[in-house]
């Protein structure tokens, strides 16, 4: 099915539209740190979408079987597991603490009936089991019901244990702990087409691991330079290309995404491709360099492009075309002239996050003011929504948002200086091939759903 | 079933799924609590625009006031043990450009926005007067320009030298047990041009891993011996993290930067280096 965007509000021939259909999280003002939400992640088919937050906690949620007395709703996420995966820790060396905040999430491939995820914090990548467990032994020989050992010398006979149904419970174990291979934040994780390997990257350097071991790890980018005094780019993301196990990329605070092909050498300091857009000289000013830092790269499920997420825009890259993005959209041009405000309380280095929906026909990203936006690659619409509680009857529709650059506001527009840059979506996940999309808005998940026409 | 969690949408609050814990706020939330007013609360114009016009001229140097919430930021990354490198990074390019832009500026043809050129012509010895007399030859009276000049010297010195230091801190973390870095010498070395204040810092970081590796043992040792002489704020990691701090940088938020006194004589590091060494043999 095709994922499409809706046109702006009010234009003729829609068929697509928005709706609102759950929100998880508390509605009182006062947030409390450890609930904002880091991370959003669909898993591959869909049925399970996972959060991270600061607290260091993962709550994954399922979708329940469609109900067949009520056809047009369709399966709603409710709670399935709730785990602490990371701890705040010390380490003694530096005297300082390393934030649980869970950065990422990645599930992996489902190969049996367990589920399995990576999450990571700042130094630290954990392999997650999830299973489920509905049935449980009865009748043990050497020990009791209540689980205290049998004298052995009393067992007179042997029996078999015999499996009865339990009411369902979801355990969540950490199977793999890769440490210590990270001085730097680690700000990104994928997994490889192989399903074996996975790679995490930190500011200056990327490691690529193999899911069995976990006492070592290869480094296969490091662009730290010997003097740290010269030292003016960090990593700022790294992906791995969905279909070929060889090739990936990483972005860069300049603005920069470089493609390595790991068959070309071991260490892959010197990329097989550079993709650049030439900077606008009539725009310059000196926060070029920080609103081209590239906060976010995702590849295309089809593997021909990749997207990437600076400050005001969103550009869509052709693999084989590096000195310019063959699409670029903005996000929030408005926000062009309010550089200098936005430096000085910081909100010019929040990292949005970018995704493109199961067709690669649409994408899809985070602004202020709970907005987020989405742009249709065939169309060339886009349309602007929010996630807000006033908006959140079941069902309801959505309605288009639109901000007022200057002049006459119109009614139902909101001006740039009413926009609350406190409110900022970060993370947004696209379902892998239906319409359902994860907004998270600080502390509390949004989801929404197309309405069925 | 799985775990009881928070809310659904009948927003009834769960018991203790999710604790309330406080998190420390650093110093770049503090700037944006500062700066940014609550939820969805109208603000201002002039507000909003932090009462300085954007410069329009891509050429022209940067408002002093851009120039300052750059340096602030730079020193408030910097108090943090770990910075954020990729904030570092993109401040102290940004500063370097600033700085590039404000050097052009000074070594370009007198302008009208530099009333400091006119003293360099008063100054009351020239220097061929010095020469003949045997006397010092007498400087111009240190203007703003000569100040700015020292200040973009010392930052850009002392940007290049904050960043060595991270690649000193690597060096002691685990991760990367097999490089080894220079650890006293590059910096002492480094720090000769501008460096103002306070002896070199490798030393103390040398002996802030000294004491790392001896800790394992060290609390049954010293259980009766009187250490309130050594409780001060020796070994916390701000006072270490005070040599970074500019000398000569003029900011009304720099309070926090610890400048001389946080300075240890080399011969308190002496002596404290000689009891913990001494101690250890008890």
């Amino acid at each position: 099915m095709a994922g499409v965007a809706g046109g702006g509000g009010g234009g003729g021939g829609n068929d697509f539209q928005w709706c609102f259909s759950q929100v998880k999280g508390a509605i009182d003002e006062d947030v409390a740190e450890a609930d904002i939400i880091s991370t959003v992640e669909f898993n591959y088919s869909g049925d399970l979408l996972a959060t991270g937050d600061k607290g260091g906690r993962v709550v994954i949620f399922q979708r329940e079987q469609e109900n067949k007395s009520r056809p047009h709703s369709r399966g709603e996420y409710n709670v399935y597991s709730t785990f602490q995966s990371h701890e705040p820790e010390f380490d003694y060396l530096k005297s300082l603490e390393i934030e649980e905040k869970i950065n990422k999430i990645r599930w992996l491939p489902q190969q049996n009936a367990a589920h399995f995820l990576l999450s990571t914090n700042d130094k630290t990548i954990k392999l997650w089991k999830i299973s489920e467990r509905d049935k449980r032994a009865e009748g043990y020989n050497l020990k009791d019901e209540d689980g205290r050992l049998r004298d052995p010398f009393r067992i007179t006979a042997l029996r078999v244990p015999i499996l009865k149904p339990m009411d369902l419970m979801v355990e969540a174990s950490p199977r793999r702990i890769f440490a210590n291979a990270h001085t730097y934040h680690i700000n990104s994780i994928s997994v490889n087409s192989d399903h074996e390997t996975y790679l995490s990257a930190d500011d200056l350097r990327i490691n690529l691991w193999h899911l069995e071991i976990t006492d070592r790890s290869f480094n296969i980018v490091d662009i730290k330079p010997a003097n740290m005094e010269e030292l003016t780019e960090v990593i700022t993301a790294s992906e791995f290309h969905p279909h070929h196990c060889n090739v990936f990329v990483y972005s860069s605070s300049k603005g920069t995404i470089r493609l390595c092909d790991m068959r070309s050498s071991a260490l892959c300091d010197r990329h097989s491709k550079f993709f650049e857009e030439p900077e606008d000289p009539s725009s310059r000013s000196f926060f070029s360099e920080i609103i081209s830092s590239i906060s976010d790269v995702k590849f295309s499920h089809s593997g021909r492009y990749m997207m990437t997420r600076d400050y005001l825009s969103v550009k869509v890259w052709d693999l084989n075309m590096e000195n310019r993005p063959v699409e670029t959209y903005q996000v929030h041009e408005y926000l062009r002239s309010k550089l200098c405000s936005l430096y000085e309380n910081d909100c010019i280095f929040d990292k949005f996050e970018c995704c493109w929906n199961g067709s690669d026909s649409a994408i899809m990203t985070g602004s202020y003011n709970n907005f987020f936006r989405m742009f249709d690659r065939n169309t060339r619409r886009d349309i602007t929504l929010e996630a807000s509680r006033e908006s959140s009857k079941p069902r309801a529709i959505l309605k288009p948002r639109k901000v007022c650059t200057g002049g006459k506001r119109k009614k139902d527009e909101i001006s740039v200086d009413s926009l609350d840059f406190n409110k900022k979506i970060l993370h947004t996940a696209w379902h892998p091939t239906e319409n359902i999309i994860a907004v998270a808005a600080t502390n509390n998940l949004y989801i929404f759903q197309d309405k069925i026409n | 079933m799985g775990p009881a969690w928070v809310m659904e949408e009948t927003g009834v609050p769960a018991a203790a799924a999710r604790t309330k814990r406080s998190v420390k706020v650093t110093g770049v939330s503090l700037l944006r609590t500062r700066a940014m007013q609550g939820k969805g609360v109208k603000r201002p114009r002039g507000e909003m625009e932090g009462g300085e016009p954007e410069p329009q001229d891509p050429g022209a140097a940067p408002a002093s006031s851009l120039f300052n919430i750059s340096m602030v930021k730079l020193h408030q990354s910097l108090r943090r043990v770990e910075p954020n490198l990729r904030h570092l990074v993109l401040v102290a390019n940004t500063l370097r450009r600033m700085q590039e832009q404000m050097q052009r500026e000074a070594v370009g043809p007198a302008a009208p926005d530099s009333p400091e050129a006119p003293p360099v012509v008063d100054s009351p010895a020239p220097v061929s007067d010095s020469r003949d007399s045997g006397l010092e030859p007498c400087r111009p009276p240190p203007s703003d320009k000569q100040g700015d000049d020292l200040l973009l010297s010392t930052m850009d010195t002392s940007i290049s030298t904050i960043l060595e230091d991270l690649g000193q801190v690597e060096a002691l973390s685990p991760a990367r047990p097999e490089e080894e870095q220079p650890l006293a010498g590059a910096s002492g070395a480094r720090q000769e041009p501008a460096r103002t204040s306070g002896p070199c810092l490798g030393p103390l970081e040398l002996l802030s891993s000294a004491s790392y590796l001896l800790e394992d043992g060290l609390e049954d040792i010293f259980e009766d011996i009187d250490t309130s002489m050594y409780d001060c704020d020796l070994w916390s990691p701000t006072s270490l993290s005070g040599f970074k701090a500019f000398s000569g940088a003029e900011d009304s938020d720099s309070k926090a930067l610890a400048g001389a006194e946080d300075r240890l004589d080399m011969s308190d590091l002496d002596y404290l280096m000689d009891v913990l060494v001494g101690g250890h043999a008890l």
